[in-house]
Formats: C-alpha cells, structure tokens, sequence
C-alpha cells in the first residue's frame, strides 16, 4: 500500500523501483488536472502495473471523477500481456482487502482472434473471418431467415442477441482466452459479448485502431465515456498510425476492381428492380426525409461507416443528385472515370484538395457536396441491395471514402499521382496517393473528447515533439531514466573501423567496400566475445540484403558461422517468425546466434529480446527514412509551415526513434544487460545523441564517442565480463529498489525527487 | 605367420616399404607388413594408433600411401605392382577407409580424454612428469587409476554419450584449394562428410541413391561441389543437375516449416498485429515491389542467399537437437492440430500462457523465497583453514537448528551465575596463562617461523612437487588394500617397489641438496614418516600373508 500524495495505491509486489514512484506521481497530477500527459520511461522498470496500480487505485476512490481507463497498446501479445499484469492486481486487491473484486475489465481484439465458430474461426485470416462473420450475422440475412430457415446462421451469435445482452458479463479480468471460454461455455459470441461489454467495464485493453481508426471508432468506441483515461502505450510511433488511419492508396488494379464492382451493383440493381421495386423505393423516400440509416443500424452491420471524423459529418440529407440507386452509379462511373483519367499520366503530380476538387469539377461537373455523401450513399445503396460478402467491394468502397474524405478536409492532405515507382521508371505502374500529413486530424477527437490522455513509451525523447506534431497541451511531461546499482548497458558508438575508415550508412558510402567489411568485422568480433544472442539492425531492407552479399562474397559470415549460427529476417513475415523460433532455440540451448534484422521491420517494432536472447544489439548505420519518398517530402513541407518544425530536425526526430527502439528491445529490466553498440560515425554528434532517450543517453561517455572496433571490442569485454558477476537483489535494494519503509523515509523522497527533476 | 588367428582380410603383394619388397596384410585390428620370404612382421600398427591415411596424388610415378600415427610417425608404403599397383592401393585405401573411423573413434576419445585432464590440471600434468616422465610408474598404471575415477564419477554422462552437435561452419570449414592448373581441391573428411549428411539428409539420399550405381564417390562429391545447391548464390540455370531436386525439397521443407507456424505466441509476427489496415489505406511506403518480373538478377540471388543462411542455421540446429527434439515436437503438433479443431478452444495452449507469465514477471521486485540461512562470517579465514577439524562425525544441521540453538546459547549466557567457589586458585591459573601465551611451554610450536620465510621458493616449489608426486604414489598404494586379490596383491607388491624407487631417485636427491644448502633439517620429515607408514603397513601385510601361508 503506498502513499502517492493522499491517495492509497495497491501495488501487487514486495518491492518497488523508485522511477515506478515517480511515475505514479506525475501520472496522479495528470489525472487531478483532468489533463494530457507525456510520460517517457524505460521499458521493464515496470511501467505497465505502475499506470495500472494507480489508475486503479484512482477509480476505486474518485469513481465519479473517472469512471473508466481505456487502455490501448500496439500488437496483439502487448494487449495480453496488460490484461495479465492487470489480473495480478486485482487479484493482490481481493487479497489485500478481503473482498470480491467487482471490476470488470477485458480486452477487445479483432474477429480472427475472438471468433469460436469453428468454420469461421478456421478461416485465420483477418479480412475473410469478417466477411464470413458478415454473411452469417448481417441483419438482412437474419431478417430473410425468418422466411428461409435452411440459411446458415451462427448459433453463438444468435444465442448472444437472444440472452447475452440482459445479463452483464460478471465483474473479473478477461484475457481474449477468458472471453472465448466464457463464450463458449454459454454459447455466446465472445466478439460481439465483448463489444457490448464495453460500455460498462471499467477498464477496457484494445489496440489503436479502435480509437484511432474513424472506420472503426465511430463503430466500437462511439459511445464510451467522456470520463475515461485514455492510455496509449508504446506511443512512440503514433502519428504514423493517425496517418495510416487517414490515407488512401488508389492503383490501377483498384479501379479495375472497383470498375467491375460498378457493374455488379448495376446489374443487381436491375434486378431488383424487376423483382422488388419496392425495396428501392422505400430507400429512396428514407434518404429523402433525410432518416440516417440509425433507425436501421445494427451492430453486425456497421461493417462501412464513415472515413472521416464524427464532428466533419454532415448532419443533412442526400443530396437529390445521387438519391436514386441509379443516380449514384451513374455518379460513381463517372467518379470512376476521372479518377482513369488522371492515372493515365506521364510525370509526377501533385496537388492540394481544392485543387483536386476545382479539377473534378471542371472536367465531370462533380460537385463537392456528392462526393461528400458518396460513402454514406454507398453503404445504404449496399444495405439496400442486401449484399452479403461485402469484401467483394472493398475497391469501390475504397474509392467512395476516397471521395468522402477528399471532398470533406481542405487542409492536412496532399495528392500525389505518380505514373511509375521510382526505382523501376520503366514500368508504368500509377498510384494516386492520397496521403494524410498531418496526424493531429485523427487524433484530435481523443484529445478532446476524453478527461484525460497519457502517451506513454520507453522511447519518446525529445518529448516535446509529440504535443507539437499531435497539437495538444499537455499539462505534465517527464522522462524518467532507470535507476541501476550497477551500469548495465553499455551504449558504444563506433565510428571508425581499425583502419581509421570513418563508418556511416550515408548515401554516398553506401556501396563503400571498405565501410561493408568494417561493419562485418565489427559483427564477426562482436560474435566471437558476446554470450548467447546478439542482435543487429540495419536501416532497410535493401541494405542489408546487400551487405549480406557482400558479406558472403568475402567470406565474413562464414566466419561469422565459426561462432554463431546466422538468422536473417525476410519480409515475409511467417518465415520472419520462423527464423525467430528458431534463433531464439539456438540461443537457448547455448550454441548462440545472431538475427540479422531491419529497423521499421516488424521485428523491431514488436519483439524483445530479454536476458540471453540479446546480449548485444548493433545498430548499422542511422535509420533514417527514404527521404526521396514524394510523400514524405510533402509531409516535411507541411510540418514546416504548419508547425514550424525544421525538415532536419524532424528527420532526425524520427532515425533516432526507430535507433532508440531497436537498441532498447535488449534491455528489458533491471536484471538484464546488454551491449548498444551504435555503428555509425554521425551518431556521435550532438544532435543525433540528444535525441535518444534519456536513459540511454546519460550512459554514453565521453570515452565511448568515436571508438575504433578493437576498442569498441575491449570495451565490451570489460562490460561483460563485469556483467557476468552474480547480481542480487541485496545489491539494488536501496539503491534502484526500495522496500516500502525505504520509500517512506523523508530523505529517499527528496532524492526520488531529485532524481525525477533531473530533466 | 605371427598371427594365424586373426582374420586376414586383404593381402597386398608387391610393397615396399623402405626400399625392400614384401607384402602388406590388412587384419582385423591392424596393418602389417613382412619382407619378402620372411614369416614375420616389421612393420605392424594397430589401427587404433593410427590418425589417419594419405595417398599419393594421381598422376603420380609412384603410387603410395602413408599412415600417419597419433605419435607423429609415419610409415609409407609404395606399390610396386607395375599391372595393379593403383588398383592395389585403392582397394587398401577403400578398407582402410572403412577400418579406421571405427577405431578412431575409441581411440580419440581416450587419447583427447587424457590430453584433457592434463591440460585442465597443472597439478596432474606435473604428477604426470614426476612419475611418469621420469619412468617411476607406467603410463597406463597413472592412468588406470585416473581413468577410472572419472569413468565412476560420473556413469551416467560415460554410458549415454552426448550427441554432438554440428559447427556452424562446416562448410566454411571445406577450404577449395587451388591445385595450380586452374582447378579448386576441396579437401572433405569423414567428419565433414557426416555433417553435410546430418545437416542436408536429401544430400544423404542422393548419395545413397547414386553413389556405388552411378557415380563413383568423388564423382558425386565434385558434382556436389560444383553444383547450385552448394553455390546458392547462383540462379538455378540447368535442371540436369541432380542436386536441384535437393534445392527443391528443401525449400519445402522450409514451406512446411513455415506453415506449421511457431510455437510461441510472442514470436509470431503474424498474430502481432490486431488489425491491419484494409488493402489501399495507409501510407504506403516504398516497399520493395513483390512481384519477381522487375526483380534483378542480383536482387534474387540476394534474397536466396538469405534464404540459404537462414535455412542452413535452422538445420543445423536441427541436426543438433533432432533426437532430443522429436517428441517434444509431436507433442506440439498434436496441441496444434487440436487448438483447430472445435473442443480445444476450451484448452489454451500452455506455451502461451506460460510464455505470458514470463513476460510480466518482475523478479527483482518479489521478495526471494528461500528458507532463511546463515550467512559464514570469517573474522580469520587461515583460523578456518587450519583450525582443528573435529574428527566425529557429525549429523548436518539445519540453519533454523543452528539459529535455534544460537538463540538457546544466548538464553543461557543471560541466566549465567558464576559459581565462585569451585574456580581455579589465582596461581594455578597464571600459571596456565602463562603457559599458554606465546613464549610460554605449550605454545613452542606456535613461535616457529613460519617456513615460507626460510626456505627459497625454489625448494618450496620442488618440495610442492614431492609432496604431490609422493602423494600420488601412495594414494595408489593405499588403494590397494585390502589386499584380496592376487592382481592386487602383485599391484601392492609393485607400488611398494614404486616407493622405495621414488625415495631413492628423487627424495634423498632432495634431502641432500637441503643439507647442502644448510637449510632447517626436517623440511622432508613428514614425508618420510608416510612413506614409512607405507612401508610398515606393507611389512605387516606381508607377514601376515607369510602366516597364514605357512
């Protein structure tokens, strides 16, 4: 039980850390403030149960003040992995206080991992387990089994619309597990039990998307409560995911796709007109009285909802132009047609959206207002019709939210047509981009929406970038390092090889053989001194594949070989897995390996790489991103003029963040160790090292900024062989552990404090 | 013949070893060979002494092949049949071929075993010189006694060897060496050979398939040499190569692998994300295309050689664990297979929720739950070393008895009354003071200086060594009783023997040089006395051996 300003917090553990202190500090002045926070501490000092203790606690004794925490993460095992630190809690809580636990707190994940029909479910793949659950739970087709009933029906589904909603899940901590065994034993649909669960849990784990994504927000998190704490974890990388969430792609195999979409909605419209007019009617008069398909709108149906933010829908009626399920295709052929005739280019375009919208209407006479609507339209005319598969019209879906989103925001986009990729200008391949630039559009309903937002990582340096590009004021922000009785990491820049060649991935000694060999040398001492695993980034794909060529050719992986077996990521992301397996076996039964891998990949992103499994980590060169990418060019412009963020200044923001992460995969506490060896000259440079995270940071000294590889090696050998020395728990306490007397000494305080306003 | 009894299982006539004809026979156990028109052996080597064979090259004048023992001698051979000379030493090539891993393998493993201990222990490889070297005792007497120990210590790890694994880089290790005309030779042991077998098995099968039938052994090795299968970096251009079969069967291989999926959760790239984002949103970066038309040539052999590693690294390790491994995999498969099918979802698959449990864990923040102990506070480490060793045995207390009893002792101490009336009178008490402090009668020994300051550290080392040599010899001596057996009767005979020799090659060298050096006398006292406890043991063992019988 510990004293955070006046309120009592549970912690579920014998001890604490003293950043884990101050973190609960800053984060219950957030939540009195009822305001944002920035938080930056370094992954495995506990950050996870620090903000769930005191959000806990906070709930408990404010219920009226915040009623709920939605708690969001980035990948499907960082959900779990919360719900089971949260399980820990409550169960310390009912412990502690004697009492049953009346919270209810669960995680919500997509179909293809809460499905249990076992058809369905087999289906494995995202996108198909959703539209199979949609042939099956739509509600025209369970309206037309009433006249049929030999239609396929899902009984869990079924059984959970018939009983499931009067009985509120019983309070308790459900795991996605949890959910579907519960589901099974009553014979509900843990997906569908899950989502209506929501409003009334108290505590919610999900991924971004279902905040982020207005495609599905409007959706799932529509109606959650204004007096929630909204977490984002692992935040480092959010403005990507708002961009994402807001940009469209639209090749020429699109439109093909969405070319023969268009007819199948005519003929079927032909159809019906034969057979039931009626049906078409009724659409009509409802979309002339201006009726929202609200009346009609079921949760299993609410598969297309609108591209674009709730506050930018337009609170009116059709316009009389595409009314007419006729109309509208007419309006989408010839939507469809400019849209080929702008890809039939020969250079690069660029343009804004007015721009765009001043084009489309001089050439087709398309109005804005329309094009507006044309998503809402859309998904009435595909209602109507009672399509059931509807990832059939994923292309003219894609295109109708194209034109709802271009015609709805005049600022924050661009459109980029670009008639060929860049490295193959010989074969014609257009793609119009329509690409987001600015991530505070998607975010900014969050912001204003819920009491109070936390963006929280272990990398988030320099934390005052993050309020500026996602345009909020946030009311604390701190980064807190991790206290360590002794050093254990190591971050190393090597700048040179041992014959003085200055090493850099930099464009113009990218294909520099000296450079490459160094770099393998580097690797292959590195192999011969290090324990277990060692892990090494490389800044893209394309690069590593070629040092690793070149790496063959001269022999240095057989080398390499001598002392570790050799694991390389692929892009293809199950063999990637594999690979994965297998090196981390290969450092488990002690022979040791070496995962060759690439920043941005996926094993960057979602991977660590605790105590055996990395030893060390090198990152080869700056991960800067491909700075020749028209979008991102246009990106950085807007930045520029809109934030006054400096197109450097950000680049390098956003290479020492992708650098940072990938080093930080291998310490994963305060027990584990590991070497960062950053093998790049520029590295050594104010600027780049002063945007890495603190923590990292306070560890690089002066001594260790140029090194030549066989100092870097003598370097490490040191470290390690220090490492190595048994590590009790006896030796943190008091220092990075403190037990609760310790944390209520007067003295600790003020040098916990200290330590927290470093910053 | 000398040894009628073994199987002969070749004979070679017409060879010649140091310029004389005779006739090389090929047994079961060794290689021997007889001058002409002599009925015995010159020359005989047993197989398990011999490191390995070489051959002369082809093309040649004179057609050869020399044994090389583990000694480091060498004994060639040259085959002077003028019709059949190359046909003559292949075939002794080819069983010599087959003979000897069989018998490298014990032989190795004892000759690495010894070189081992010897090299791990300074103190054994200087007992090894004193006695051994200098002929005190027999080899094989040190080592009988060694050799055994370990054997004992530890039956488990010597019954069920460990398989051994594969190097990584096995075929790194295959140097192509030029041969001066343009050609590459690569050089392939036996162990080589085993481990591409281990590693590639449709290798194996190829060889099986092929090898006698169709092509000879290092017709089928240069193909594999030359192949795309071993050059992966090569675009695969011709199909007539029997190794592409290979190729292909590895790459389903590594299909299957990848489709069975991996085991833990938290690897799984493909359940990592939640939910992706729908085809045509996003910003889409400049992925490198997927379509294989507009990849280069050299971008393709770049991602097969990533391809290679990673499928090499994955059999290797395969290869290494494969028997230890299989029925942890089936176990998996089944748990697999049924997390399909419809009942399972009720049984979660272990792995994940254990992997889960480890990811959250925080060990240092829990509180150690060990049963409490007491941790040894040396206040005079020497006092610890050298102290009086109680010599009952006692029974193993716990630290809580150790604690408890701690705390009775103290008890006791507080409630302590002095009984005045039955100490010792004043005088008699000075007096034990007296004796006791240093100076006094009982401590003499104690005032002695201590010897390391006396005595050069040469003889000191040389002392170290004869105390270890003399030590050695009477742990072997010892060992013997009792005396039961007639072997060791005769044993016990001979380390007395060994004793007195050792006494008299290099313990009195030893005295006599200390009274040269005028240092304190009785430096080899006390090793004396046990050699000499030694004797008398022996002296009475003797006698009343004599007794009983008479």
């Amino acid at each position: 039980m510990l004293n955070i300003e006046g309120l009592l917090v549970h912690f579920p553990y014998d001890y604490i850390y003293p950043e884990q202190y101050s973190y609960m500090l800053e984060l219950k002045r957030t939540l009195d403030a009822k305001g944002h926070g920035v938080l930056e501490m370094p992954s495995g000092t506990g950050k996870t149960i620090s903000l769930l203790s005191l959000i806990v606690a906070y709930q408990k004794v404010f219920p009226l003040e915040v009623s709920k925490l939605i708690y969001c993460s980035r990948t499907v095992p960082e959900i779990e992995k919360v719900v089971e630190e949260l399980r820990k809690l409550m169960e310390y809580y009912s412990k502690q206080t004697g009492e049953s636990n009346n919270f209810l707190a669960l995680a919500l994940s997509s179909r293809k991992n809460l499905c249990i029909h076992p058809e369905v479910s087999s289906l494995r793949v995202g996108k198909e387990v959703d539209g199979k659950c949609h042939t099956l739970t739509a509600s025209y087709i369970r309206a037309q089994r009433h006249s049929d009933p030999d239609l396929p029906v899902c009984r869990f589904y079924e059984d959970f619309d018939a009983v499931g909603r009067q009985m509120p899940l019983p309070a308790g901590v459900y795991n996605l597990d949890d959910l579907k065994d519960f589901g099974k034993r009553n014979g509900w649909c843990p997906y569908y039990l899950a989502r209506y669960s929501l409003m009334h849990a108290n505590i919610v784990v999900y991924s971004y998307h279902y905040l982020l994504d207005p495609k599905i927000a409007d959706l799932v998190s529509k109606e959650l409560t204004k007096k929630s704490v909204v977490v984002f974890d692992e935040a480092h990388n959010i403005d990507n995911v708002c961009i994402d969430s807001m940009s469209v792609n639209i090749s020429r195999r699109t439109l093909d796709r969405c070319q023969t979409n268009v007819e199948t909605l005519q003929n079927t419209i032909q159809k019906i007109k034969e057979t039931d007019a009626t049906k078409l009617k009724m659409e009509y008069r409802r979309l002339v009285e201006g009726l929202k398909e609200a009346n009609v709108a079921r949760e299993t149906d609410v598969y297309l909802s609108n591209p674009v933010l709730p506050d930018e829908i337009l609170q009116e009626a059709v316009p009389g132009t595409i009314r007419t399920a006729e109309h509208f295709v007419g309006f989408l052929k010839r939507f469809l047609e400019y849209l080929k005739s702008r890809l039939r280019v020969h250079h690069v375009v660029q343009e804004s959206t007015p721009q765009f919208l001043k084009d489309i209407f001089d050439k087709v006479c398309i109005d804005r207002k329309p094009l507006r609507f044309c998503a809402e339209r859309l998904r009435s005319l595909l209602r109507t019709l009672e399509i059931a598969d509807i990832a059939d019209f994923s292309a003219v879906t894609l295109i109708s939210n194209f034109a709802t989103l271009v015609s709805t925001y005049s600022q924050g986009f661009t459109i980029i047509i670009e008639p060929f990729e860049d490295r193959t200008p010989t074969i014609a391949n257009p793609v119009l981009h329509f690409s987001c630039m600015d991530p505070s559009i998607a975010i900014k309903p969050v912001f204003q929406r819920f009491q109070s937002v936390i963006i929280t990582s272990g990398t988030l340096s320099p934390l005052d970038i993050y309020p500026r590009i996602l345009d909020f004021r946030p009311v604390t922000m701190a980064s807190f390092t991790m206290t360590l009785a002794r050093t254990c990491l190591c971050p190393l820049i090597v700048g040179r090889g041992n014959d003085q060649v200055a090493l850099s991935s930099k464009f113009e000694t990218r294909e520099d053989f000296a450079v490459i060999r160094n770099y393998g040398s580097l690797l292959q001492e590195m192999s011969a001194i290090v324990p277990d695993g060692i892990v090494a980034f490389f800044t893209s794909y394309m690069y590593m594949e070629n040092i690793v060529a070149a790496w063959y050719e001269q022999g240095i992986l057989e080398n390499i070989q001598r002392n570790k077996l050799i694991f390389i990521e692929t892009p293809d992301a199950a063999e990637t897995s594999m690979a994965l397996e297998k090196y981390q076996e290969a450092c488990e039964n002690g022979r040791g390996a070496i995962l060759l891998s690439v920043a941005r990949g996926k094993v960057s992103e979602g991977i660590d790489f605790v105590h055996h499994f990395g030893r060390a980590v090198i990152m080869f060169g700056v991960p800067y991103v491909y700075t020749q990418s028209r979008i991102l060019k246009a990106r950085l412009e807007y930045l520029r003029d809109q934030f006054q963020i400096r197109e450097n200044d950000f680049l390098t923001f956003d290479a020492m963040r992708h650098a940072a992460q990938c080093v930080g995969r291998v310490i994963r506490g305060k027990t584990d160790y590991g070497l960062m060896i950053f093998a790049d000259k520029r590295y050594a440079r104010a600027d780049k090292r002063g945007k890495l995270p603190r923590w990292i940071q306070e560890h690089i000294s002066d001594g260790s900024l140029n090194l030549t590889v066989d100092e870097a090696v003598q370097l490490s050998k040191h470290f390690l062989r220090q490492m190595a020395q048994p590590f009790r728990q006896e030796d943190q306490l008091g220092l990075s552990l403190l037990t609760l007397e310790q944390l209520e000494s007067e003295e600790m305080l003020k040098k916990i404090s200290q330590i927290a306003h470093q910053t | 013949m000398a040894a009628l009894s073994e199987e002969v299982l070749l004979v070679v006539k017409k060879v010649r070893q140091r310029k004389q004809d005779g006739t090389l026979y090929l047994m079961a156990e060794r290689i021997a060979w007889g001058p002409e028109g002599k009925d015995r052996f010159t020359v005989s080597h047993l197989y398990a002494d011999t490191r390995c064979q070489k051959i002369s090259p082809d093309g040649k004048a004179k057609i050869q092949l020399q044994l090389v023992l583990h000694t480091g001698e060498s004994t060639t051979f040259h085959f002077s049949n003028d019709s059949s000379a190359l046909k003559d030493r292949d075939a002794a090539k080819e069983l010599l071929q087959q003979l000897l891993p069989k018998f490298k393998k014990k032989a190795n493993k004892e000759l690495e075993e010894k070189n081992r201990m010897l090299q791990e222990d300074p103190v054994l490889f200087q007992l090894y010189k004193d006695l051994v070297v200098s002929q005190v005792i027999s080899a094989d007497e040190f080592w009988a006694n060694r050799l055994g120990d370990t054997n004992h210590a530890d039956p488990s790890l010597s019954n069920n060897k460990q398989e051994v694994g594969i190097s990584g880089a096995f075929l790194a290790d295959i140097r192509p060496q030029t041969d001066g005309c343009n050609g590459l030779r690569y050089n392939l042991t036996a162990d080589i050979i085993e481990s591409i077998f281990r590693t590639y098995p449709t290798v194996k099968e190829k060889y099986c398939e092929n090898v006698p039938h169709n092509l000879t052994e290092k017709e089928f090795w240069t193909r594999f040499f030359q192949s795309h299968y071993f050059h992966r970096d090569r675009i695969n251009t011709g199909t007539q190569d029997i190794f592409s079969e290979c190729a292909k069967q590895d790459e389903q291989g590594l299909k299957s692998m990848v489709v069975q999926g991996v085991k833990n959760p938290l690897v799984d790239l493909l359940s990592l994300e939640d939910k992706t984002l729908d085809e045509g949103y996003g910003v889409c970066t400049t992925l490198p295309s997927t379509s294989n038309s507009n990849r280069s040539v050299k971008e393709s052999s770049n991602s097969a050689i990533i391809k290679r590693f990673n499928h090499h690294s994955a059999m290797v390790l395969a290869a290494g664990s494969r028997k230890g491994e299989t029925p942890a995999n089936q176990a998996s498969e089944t748990s697999n297979t049924d997390g399909n099918s419809r009942d399972s979802v009720f049984f979660q698959p272990p792995v994940k929720k254990v992997k889960l449990k480890e990811a959250i864990e925080y060990e240092d923040l829990q509180r150690e739950n060990r049963p409490k102990t007491v941790a040894l506070n040396l206040k005079k480490s020497d006092r610890y070393a050298h102290g009086p060793v109680p010599l009952q045995s006692q029974q193993y207390t716990t630290s809580q008895d150790i604690i408890n009893s701690v705390n009775y002792i103290q008890h006791e101490m507080v409630n302590y009354k002095p009984n005045l009336t039955q100490v010792l009178s004043s005088t008699t008490a000075s007096s034990a003071i007296a004796a006791l402090s240093s100076g006094g009668v009982l401590m003499q020994a104690a005032t002695q200086q201590a010897i390391n300051q006396m005595v050069p550290s040469e003889v000191q080392g040389e002392l170290k060594h004869l105390y270890a040599a003399a030590g050695e010899l009477l742990r072997h001596f010892w060992s013997c009783f009792p005396v039961n057996t007639p072997f060791m009767e005769e044993k016990v005979t001979k380390m007395k023997s060994n004793l007195e020799r050792f006494q008299m090659t290099k313990l009195c060298p030893f005295q006599e040089k200390i009274q040269r050096q005028y240092l304190s006398t009785n430096l080899t006292g006390h090793l004396e006395e046990m050699l000499q406890t030694a004797y008398s043991k022996f002296h009475i063992w003797q006698t009343r051996r004599m007794l009983r019988k008479t």
